[in-house]
């Protein structure tokens, strides 16, 4: 870029110092003048031609070569640079007359709104400036505030006459014509237009006089020139207001708007910048050429009109000024998501990646990814030539590009690259040197980062290692099937290499697959065996499967390719021949060797599992002791994804992940060779029902028909006894679905008993490898009912579903019921309804992608910045602190191994101790002992690091005071003394109680010094971005929660919105929620007229519910209307009106405007009203309506009440109040005020603050994921309700909330309302520090957080001190 | 290939898993299947901090952060590659990040983490007062 002719020659090189890379601070938002436009400028553009007839841009055209390199063969005229070394330079172009700027159209008017028309100065008083500007001036003020007193500014601002200069000053207002500001004086209080008006009444033509004016650009223009410093920092202008109106159009460099030749040179095809700015370059010489020939002023006014709409244009062509713009304008480059800010700053397109179609392998390691050859050769890592690499990459080298493990490039520290196609490879090899970098082949072992879409979570992209391989496809073990959700019907996935260092160390040590076995969402293992492998796991476990010596050791081998020592262990049986079990098989598998030391124990109930623990008839009590497999058939919760306590997931908490890994590894190979020998499938016999069930369900479906029949009937005759809350429609339905539900359970349970242990789909759902019970009924027995929108089919004809019924047909068949079986096949119409139901479940997906992409986008935006800090606090990017402690206790939601987010699962590891540490001998601690050496062990953790949380010590303690009292109750079972413990070897029963329930001290000992070590290491690590995880681990289960809106509560017709729309509801923070209800606490919960008393004086009661009669009474004296209460309904109703206090609710009805004198209390059921207005023709008509509105009167209640409803759960009653206003509710009378909550978060912050909202908020979260059976830790919905608290106010995860919540322009920019968000900043002079996520993406710096967080030193050994004499002889 | 890992004490096939030692201060045995001596660890660290404490201080966790190890990681894996020399004896290792693993194992990595506060001040620990968990012990080459 170097100006070649114009640089300055020197004798010598000035000095100039290096002062290293440089790093963007912050980034200042502001406007340009149009002088400083034309300094920046290289050129004027004022010819309206491009190119010239030689087809070369024209000088002071548009392309001007002056403003950069048009194409790759052009040259700029300013730098001399090409095509890649040219910035481009901009140009400028004059405008005739001056326009304002749409993207500050609303701060001109505001502004013109707050200055005086005639002077320019702020239209304040001089005290009301004064205070104002200190104010603003604030060095405290953040923006908000400052644009909340702008705004207050604005609204006191109305004076008429300018208190500087005394003239008269109108309403500014927006013109009716687009792009115009109206100075309107009509409203002007004073009589002077009046005065005008009369004045010149005599003059014939009205529009003569002109009350409002039209302010044209070049009015404001010198207005805003007169304008003070002061009264703009007033308005909170960083700079000059003038700025917003355009004098002069920057135009853009010809790099950014691209010219292309069509045609084979004959014409070119413009950017749309490119023919916008070459109309107004017509329109303004048009303009000018007006202005100076004497054309008619309406010619140049409309000339001018046009001008300023290609200026919009311009900048905006959406805006409503617009017609139909054909070009895309500055704004429209920027926002959306193919915009510059979502399409090409925060996100990138890079090299160095594949996709294709995957498949699997279970011979792969859980950690390895196979790539084809194909792909590697492509595929390339820059490998640096050092000592130890420099013959490997000589041999690369020699095999050049095409023949497998090669290298494409080397690249010279000079810079020049070489393809090793166009090179000599034997020189290349032989003059390789330390210090050049290689561009090799992808080889086994090399980092790639792994990747499928939809990327929910951060388990979405992990880093695996390469193994080159033949074919085709991307391979992978299935077991990592679960984390990036992917089955292998064609799915494509992507992969990307890591290209230094630096890049694939923090890969593979953060993102790989072994790092992230847990999902962070609630510590559930994710990374687990699928399908296959639970089937021949299962299978192989049996209690009948027995292998002689020659197929138990060909099965050990399946599992280490043989490669692996075995230590066989004892067979099970002996003789007549050694028999090993498959269990055993199991035990080998977690334990091959005696050298491995993994002693793994736990116990858990499968699928399978019926009654009494390890003596479970079925088989299904897993128990794992010291690594051998003692009982239970195994099956997915053993060895499944989303458990906590399986297999995997001890050995990932008790050893490591390596250990986890290599185990996942063995079951893969073992389980995909063993079933390929065993063979595994279904088959039409497999889905055919036995004779027995086919009776058995033609009986049942014969029984539940009649029942639906009698029921039908008895609707029809109008004697259903309805059920509470129900009508006998809904009743009916009620009944008829429970009855057919009932069909279809008891034909499936029939069909799973039936079926032989044999059976293939009987063995997978079993199991858990795949299909439920129901699926295979649905195959054998019978489909069952179809829904659509949770009730039977709909009437898609006149009053029935099909034409195949008769009309009104309410009957099994007619509604949806499938009565066959997929194996027997369906007949016409229940296939048709089938499909109706089918097609529900593909409309909800196809909807709620995009509902939740949304959420989980707007979450993503609200807490990317969220990190945690070194002091273990949360806080933004900024500094602001979001929690102290995160989750109150600091804990990693992904390392925690109890339910509920607990961090340690104790029994499971007490019973691990107990196992691996035997009391051999020693004796067992007495019970007071027990308790003495934990509180001493707990006071002496009391380390910096701030030892457990209170919750986790109560917890332990819990734990260890159960144990106590364990052993105490044996002792006294065993009738010995319950505190002395003597020598275990001192009598019988002291050995047994010992063995049964004894604590050793040193079983005792290693258990609490386990459980402080796994404490601590189960902390969350500075650096963590708690934020992006957060808002994956609630985003990300949405996309699984299906669109089911309603649910019933329990209570009769409660409907309680559940799933995404509730989660949009709380996220959004919704001042309207569809169903608000308040939970209210009785104060006597026992007692059910109590609560009726309650909910009667709760729900709202309006006067003609509760009044016999409403009486026009005409008299000649004074005619009234007299109500009679019916104080008999009042009673049983258990509500408390009388005529005194209906009086009072008519006279507090904000619309009857009725005085105390008008209305009487005749006795304690009588009122005599009189209407007020004593006019004798309206009196008839004033009667008729009181007697209509008196009815509608509320006598008791609260208004905003719908419905209360009494819940009974376990004796205990509660009031469900469907409606708002809380206050009242607490404030009722016989409610416990402090025990009751409310689902609407606005609601509750009103009246019970901000806490409690906070409180709420996690606690409908968590309600809502728990209707849908999905665990999130609680963790992650603390702090999503702490960064909707932390500013003092709920603020929604929405662009208004977010907005609030952040100050940098570049992460709102990116967000939503790109362009108003860059106005507004350039508007107030704004600096984006640069600090949050997006911003540092944007500018390409790395970002405070994680690997960001600290700073690497090298440390330099110290220089020995210099002595400057002679060392000692005698030291 | 071969999952040869864990453990290599070898103490033949025994019913009963061995007893854990239990020494004051250190961590469980069962635990840490590498006896990596964490002892020498708390020494070290204890000495250091003798000397550090002089100035002020330091509140941080005297444990390695992940991000801290992979970013030390990475970066000494870079100057090994580019031919910086190395602080351990090689048994045949050529990857950079490996070998800037091995250095890491026995504290040779001539590193000092500067841990920022949110107030700006900062605390500088040497990577080898660390205390570095094991769990990354085989992730190279399985």
């Amino acid at each position: 870029m170097a100006r070649r002719e114009e640089k300055l020659r020197c004798t010598k090189e000035p000095y100039i110092e290096d002062v290293g890379p440089r790093r963007i601070k912050s980034i200042r938002f502001s406007t340009l003048s149009g002088e400083e436009i034309k300094k920046l400028a290289e050129v004027q553009v004022w010819n309206n031609r491009i190119y010239g007839a030689d087809l070369r841009p024209v000088q002071n055209g548009l392309l001007d070569p002056r403003m950069g390199a048009a194409n790759k063969a052009g040259i700029c005229a300013t730098c001399h640079g090409n095509f890649t070394e040219c910035p481009g330079h901009f140009g400028y172009l004059k405008l005739t007359l001056p326009v304002f700027n749409v993207g500050f159209f609303n701060s001109i008017l505001n502004i013109l709104k707050c200055i005086c028309k005639a002077c320019g100065r702020i239209l304040l008083a001089e005290n009301d400036r004064k205070m104002y500007l200190k104010k603003m001036r604030n060095p405290k003020a953040d923006i908000s505030m400052k644009n909340a007193l702008m705004k207050k500014i604005r609204d006191r601002c109305k004076i008429s006459v300018c208190p500087w200069c005394g003239s008269k000053n109108g309403v500014v207002k927006k013109a009716r014509a687009s792009l115009a500001i109206a100075h309107d004086f009509s409203r002007s209080v004073d009589g002077s237009i009046e005065e005008v008006r009369t004045a010149l009444s005599h003059i014939k033509a009205k529009s003569s006089f002109q009350v409002v004016h039209i302010l044209s650009p070049v009015t404001v223009l010198s207005l805003f020139k007169r304008m003070p410093e002061e009264d703009c920092e007033l308005l909170n202008i960083s700079d000059r207001p003038e700025k917003f109106i355009v004098t002069s159009i920057a135009v853009p460099p010809v790099s950014v708007r691209p010219s292309v030749f069509v045609d084979a040179g004959k014409s070119s095809n413009e950017d749309s910048i490119t023919s916008i700015l070459k109309n107004i370059i017509n329109t303004n010489s048009i303009l000018r050429e007006d202005l100076e020939g004497a054309a008619p002023p309406f010619k140049c006014l409309d000339c001018w009109a046009h001008l300023q709409i290609q200026v919009v244009e311009y900048v905006n062509s959406e805006a409503p000024s617009v017609p139909d713009s054909k070009h895309r304008g500055l704004v429209q480059r920027l926002k959306g998501k193919q915009g510059r800010f979502r399409g090409n700053l925060s996100g990138k397109r890079v090299e160095f990646t594949g996709r294709t179609v995957i498949s699997p392998d279970p011979n792969l390691k859980i950690t390895e990814v196979a790539i084809p050859v194909l792909m590697a050769k492509k595929l390339t890592y820059p490998e640096r030539v050092s000592a130890h690499n420099i013959e490997k990459l000589r041999q690369r080298i020699c095999n050049g590009p095409d023949k497998y493990p090669g290298a494409n490039f080397i690249l010279l520290p000079d810079g020049t690259r070489q393809h090793l196609r166009y090179v000599d490879k034997k020189t290349a090899a032989s003059e390789l040197k330390y210090g050049f970098t290689v561009e090799r082949h992808l080889e086994d072992g090399d980092v790639v980062l792994f990747n499928r879409q939809p990327s929910l979570h951060r388990m979405s992209i992990m880093c695996h290692r390469a193994r080159i391989m033949p074919w085709r496809t991307l391979r992978f073990n299935e077991s990592v099937c679960n984390p990036y959700n992917a089955d292998f019907d064609g799915d494509e996935m992507n992969l990307h290499v890591p290209q230094t260092e630096e890049a694939r160390t923090e890969a593979l040590m953060l993102m790989g697959v072994q790092n992230n076995l847990c999902t962070p969402k609630n510590g559930e293992i994710l990374v687990a065996s699928t399908q296959d492998f639970l089937t021949s796991s299962f299978l192989i476990t049996r209690k009948d499967t027995f292998y002689d010596r020659a197929s138990f050791s060909l099965m050990c081998s399946y599992m280490g390719d043989a490669m692996e020592s075995v230590d066989l262990p004892t067979p099970a049986i002996i003789k007549p021949i050694e028999l090993w079990t498959g269990k055993q098989l199991f035990s080998v598998l977690v334990r091959p060797n005696a050298r491995t030391r993994v002693f793994l124990n736990l116990m858990v109930k499968e699928k399978i599992y019926t009654k009494s623990e390890t003596m479970c008839p079925s088989d299904g009590f897993v128990y794992f002791r010291n690594s051998e497999l003692i009982c239970g058939q195994i099956g997915k919760t053993t060895l499944g994804n989303g458990n906590k306590d399986g297999l995997f997931s001890v050995l990932l908490r008790d050893y490591n992940s390596h250990a986890a890994a290599s185990c996942m590894n063995r079951l893969a190979k073992l389980s995909a060779r063993w079933i390929g020998n065993h063979g595994f499938s279904i088959g039409i016999d497999d889905v055919q029902p036995g004779e027995h069930l086919n009776q058995e369900k033609k009986r049942k479906i014969d029984d539940g028909y009649k029942e639906c029949h009698d029921l039908i009937s008895s609707y029809s005759k109008g004697e259903l006894t309805l059920q509470p809350g129900c009508n006998a429609a809904q009743t009916l339905e009620l009944k008829i679905t429970g009855v057919l539900n009932e069909i279809r359970a008891t034909a499936g349970n029939v069909c799973m008993k039936e079926l032989h242990w044999r059976n293939s789909p009987l063995i997978m759902s079993q199991c858990g490898s795949k299909g439920s019970p129901i699926n295979i009924s649905q195959m054998v027995a019978c489909v069952g009912q179809q829904s659509v929108g949770g009730r039977r089919a709909p009437n898609g004809f006149i009053d029935r579903t099909l034409p195949h019924f008769p009309i009104n047909s309410k009957t099994p068949a007619a509604k949806g019921f499938v009565a066959n079986s997929f194996y027997t096949g369906l007949t016409a119409t229940e296939f048709f309804f089938h499909t109706m139901g089918g097609r529900e479940g593909l409309v909800d997906t196809a909807v709620k992608t995009a509902e939740t992409g949304y959420m989980s986008r707007r979450l993503m935006k609200g807490l990317e910045d969220l990190s945690l800090y070194y002091d273990q606090t949360v806080r933004n990017a900024s500094g602001g602190v979001v929690q102290f402690l995160y989750g109150d206790d600091g804990m990693d939601p992904a390392k925690m191994e109890g339910r509920n987010g607990i961090p340690l699962n104790l029994d499971q590891l007490f019973m691990k101790i107990m196992a691996t540490c035997p009391p051999r001998g020693s004796d067992m601690l007495s019970p007071m002992e027990v308790s003495e050496i934990l509180k001493d062990r707990l006071e002496k953790y009391k380390s910096p690091e701030g030892g457990f949380s209170e919750f986790f010590k109560d917890l332990l303690t819990k734990f260890v005071d159960n144990r106590v009292n364990l052993f105490k109750e044996t002792r006294k079972a065993l009738k010995l003394d319950e505190n002395h413990v003597a020598r275990k070897d001192s009598s019988v029963l002291e050995n047994v109680a010992a063995n049964i329930s004894g604590i050793t001290s040193r079983q005792l000992q290693v258990f609490l010094d386990t459980c402080i070590s796994r404490y601590q290491s189960k902390k969350v690590e500075a650096g963590a971005s708690i934020g992006a995880i957060g808002a994956q681990s609630i985003g990300e289960p949405g996309t699984q929660m299906t669109l089911k809106t309603f649910h019933f509560a329990g209570v009769a017709s409660m409907n309680v919105t559940l799933g995404v729309p509730r989660i949009k509801e709380i996220i959004n923070a919704s001042k309207n929620i569809s169903t608000p209800i308040i939970t209210a606490t009785l104060q006597r919960d026992d007692n059910v007229v109590v609560a009726k008393i309650v909910r009667s004086s709760m729900e709202k009661t309006v006067l003609g519910e509760v009044s016999k009669s409403f009486k026009i009474v005409l008299m000649s004296s004074r005619p009234y209307i007299s109500i009679k209460l019916d104080m008999d309904l009042i009673k049983s109703l258990h509500i408390d009106v009388s005529a005194e206090s209906v009086r009072h609710s008519i006279l507090n009805h904000p619309k009857l405007k009725l005085k105390p004198e008008h209305i009487h209390t005749i006795c304690n059921d009588k009122l005599k009203i009189s209407p007020p207005d004593a006019d004798r023709k309206k009196l008839q008509f004033e009667l008729h309506t009181l007697k209509g509105m008196l009815p509608k009167v509320i006598v008791k209640g609260i208004p905003t009440v719908q419905r209360v409803v009494i819940n009974e759960k376990q004796g205990k009653f509660q009031l469900l109040v469907e409606g708002t206003n809380l206050l009242a509710v607490m404030g009722t009378e016989g409610i416990d005020g402090t025990k009751t909550k409310s689902n609407h978060i606005m609601e509750v912050q009103h009246t019970l603050g901000i806490e409690a909202a906070r409180r709420c908020i996690i606690n409908e979260i968590d309600e809502t994921m728990k209707g849908h059976g999905m665990s999130i830790d609680i963790r992650h919905m603390m702090l999503l309700a702490d960064l909707m608290t932390y500013k003092g106010e709920v603020l929604g995860i929405t662009r208004f909330g977010i907005s609030k919540m952040k100050e940098s322009v570049l992460m709102l920019a990116s967000f939503e309302k790109t362009a108003e968000h860059l106005f507004n900043a350039s508007y107030s002079g704004r600096d984006d520090q640069i600090e949050g996520v997006s911003e540092c993406i944007i500018m390409g710096i790395p970002m405070q957080l994680g690997t960001g967080i600290l700073k690497v030193r090298q440390r330099v050994e110290k220089l020995p001190e210099l002595k400057y004499e002679p060392d000692p002889i005698i030291s | 290939m071969a999952d040869d890992d864990y453990d290599d004490v070898d103490m033949g096939y025994e019913d009963e898993p061995p007893e854990p030692e239990i020494e004051e201060g250190a961590e469980e045995e069962l635990e840490n299947n590498n006896e990596d001596a964490p002892d020498d660890v708390v020494g070290a660290e204890g000495e250091e901090k003798e000397q550090e404490q002089v100035e002020r201080p330091r509140k941080t966790s005297k444990f390695m952060t992940k991000y801290e190890r992979a970013r030390i990681l990475g970066t000494r894996a870079l100057q090994i590659s580019m031919n910086a020399p190395v602080m351990v004896e090689l048994e045949g290792e050529t990857d950079p990040l490996e070998i800037a693993m091995k250095e890491l194992r026995e504290r040779k990595i001539p590193f000092t983490i500067r841990r920022y506060l949110p107030d700006g001040s900062y605390e500088d620990w040497g990577v080898d007062e660390l205390i570095v968990e094991d769990s990354w012990k085989r992730q190279v080459g399985d």
